[in-house]
């Protein structure tokens, strides 16, 4: 019987609890907040820095996109480079028409989706900026359209969904 | 003061750079590895499949299970009147008659080195030919600095000299990318002009027409490696360290 075992310790026995751990670990308290957004440092002279600099890829292949910004991601890191965070936007679809008037109109459609992945970057100091531009630049690959812009707080909000039921009872609180 | 007048007399110059338009051919290993990876993706990882080849499937089989057993057409009617397979015959057909711009131009058959057409996969440079001193040199644009102006747009000052004011180039940033001095021959040296240093600024063409009319009638677009039949060998060596390939 006594090897059938169950595996109750004895409270008065001194090996009471003894497999907890989770006392150990630390303590995460998981709190739903909004994130900061402006951590923009500029100082200008020689040390002149950029705050957040977003880099903006666009195309219709998806493969390719994806596996530039694994690239844009993998030199930043090569060189040092701190990096936020590297998200997708949200694809979008679009339809092409063909209106073709040869006697009988024809329409042939064509469904395009467009991907878009930015990587996000920190700490870019403006000595390195044109030189990590070209390198960018330089490889390119066909089909992608590059953008390098400041991140503001538009942009992060773009990412958020819009509540409209939170919207309405916050208006007719107010 | 007057006292303190540094000896070297300063130079911008910049080095206009004209994108490549199309990708460059690759190379034997790289195609190699291409067609590898594809094989890997498609076969071995299982990458899933689109839907046009979903339904493509289907409607094979849904062929095939007609030819078989002859199947009620209660199914056929619900089902759309355009295949897949008819839609990919249609649009191979349209691939076909779609004809792609020739990668080597004419500019390039003829080696015309002042258009920009020629060399549509590498980047292309501007030289033009100056007069320094007393000998006529083929150099990138270079203008004096003047006090009071920054180094950059000394820079965009000589390329406005020599290509006109209207030029849609980009400057990325604020500091130069490579610098060559020189000392003049004993028989100009003068206490106050020792030599000169010449500062390097890159820029980018946005748009490739070029309408204005040159100032100076010589110049040049050249490669990287062309760029040996026209620069001395110093001043190549250091306008060399900033040129990527």
């Amino acid at each position: 019987d006594a090897l059938l075992g169950c595996h109750r310790s004895y409270r008065s026995r001194p090996t009471h609890g003894i497999g907890k751990f989770k006392y150990l670990l630390p303590k995460e308290v998981p709190k739903k907040r909004k994130e900061k957004v402006q951590m923009k440092e500029i100082s200008a002279g020689t040390e002149y820095q950029y705050g957040d600099v977003n880099i903006q890829m666009t195309s219709y292949d998806l493969c390719l996109v994806e596996r530039f910004a694994q690239y844009v991601h993998r030199l930043c890191n090569r060189l040092s480079i701190q990096v936020n965070e590297s998200y997708a936007m949200p694809t979008k679809t679009s339809e092409v028409l063909f209106l073709e008037e040869r006697g009988s109109k024809m329409q042939l459609d064509a469904v395009l989706t467009s991907h878009q992945r930015i990587v996000q970057i920190r700490g870019l100091s403006s000595t390195f900026a044109p030189i990590l531009l070209e390198v960018i630049q330089s490889n390119q690959p066909e089909g992608l359209h590059l953008l390098v812009k400041q991140h503001t707080e538009a942009d992060f909000k773009s990412r958020l969904k819009s509540r409209p039921e939170l919207e309405e009872l916050l208006a007719q609180m107010s | 003061s007057a006292a303190a007048r540094r000896p070297w007399r300063l130079f911008g110059a910049m080095c206009l750079l004209r994108l490549p338009r199309i990708t460059q051919p690759l190379e034997k290993e790289e195609e190699e590895v291409a067609a590898l990876m594809q094989q890997v993706e498609g076969e071995l990882e299982k990458s899933h499949y689109s839907d046009h080849e979903i339904r493509k499937l289907e409607e094979e089989e849904q062929l095939k299970r007609r030819r078989e057993s002859l199947y009620d057409e209660d199914e056929a009617r619900g089902k759309t009147v355009i295949m897949a397979q008819d839609l990919e015959e249609k649009w191979e057909q349209k691939f076909l008659q779609f004809k792609a711009a020739p990668r080597i131009t004419d500019a390039d058959k003829s080696n015309d080195r002042t258009s920009l057409n020629r060399k549509l996969d590498s980047n292309l440079m501007l030289l033009v030919k100056q007069k320094i001193g007393n000998q006529e040199l083929w150099l990138l644009p270079q203008v004096e600095w003047q006090p009071g102006e920054t180094l950059r747009s000394t820079a965009e000052r000589a390329m406005a000299t020599f290509l006109g004011d209207h030029i849609q180039a980009k400057v990325l940033g604020n500091a130069p990318y490579g610098i060559y001095k020189y000392k003049f021959p004993r028989a100009i040296r003068t206490e106050n002009n020792v030599g000169a240093k010449v500062f390097f600024f890159k820029a980018f063409l946005q748009s490739s027409d070029l309408s204005q009319a040159e100032l100076k009638a010589d110049y040049l677009w050249v490669t990287k490696k062309e760029l040996g039949d026209y620069l001395k060998s110093e001043y190549l060596k250091k306008v060399n360290r900033f040129l990527l390939d």
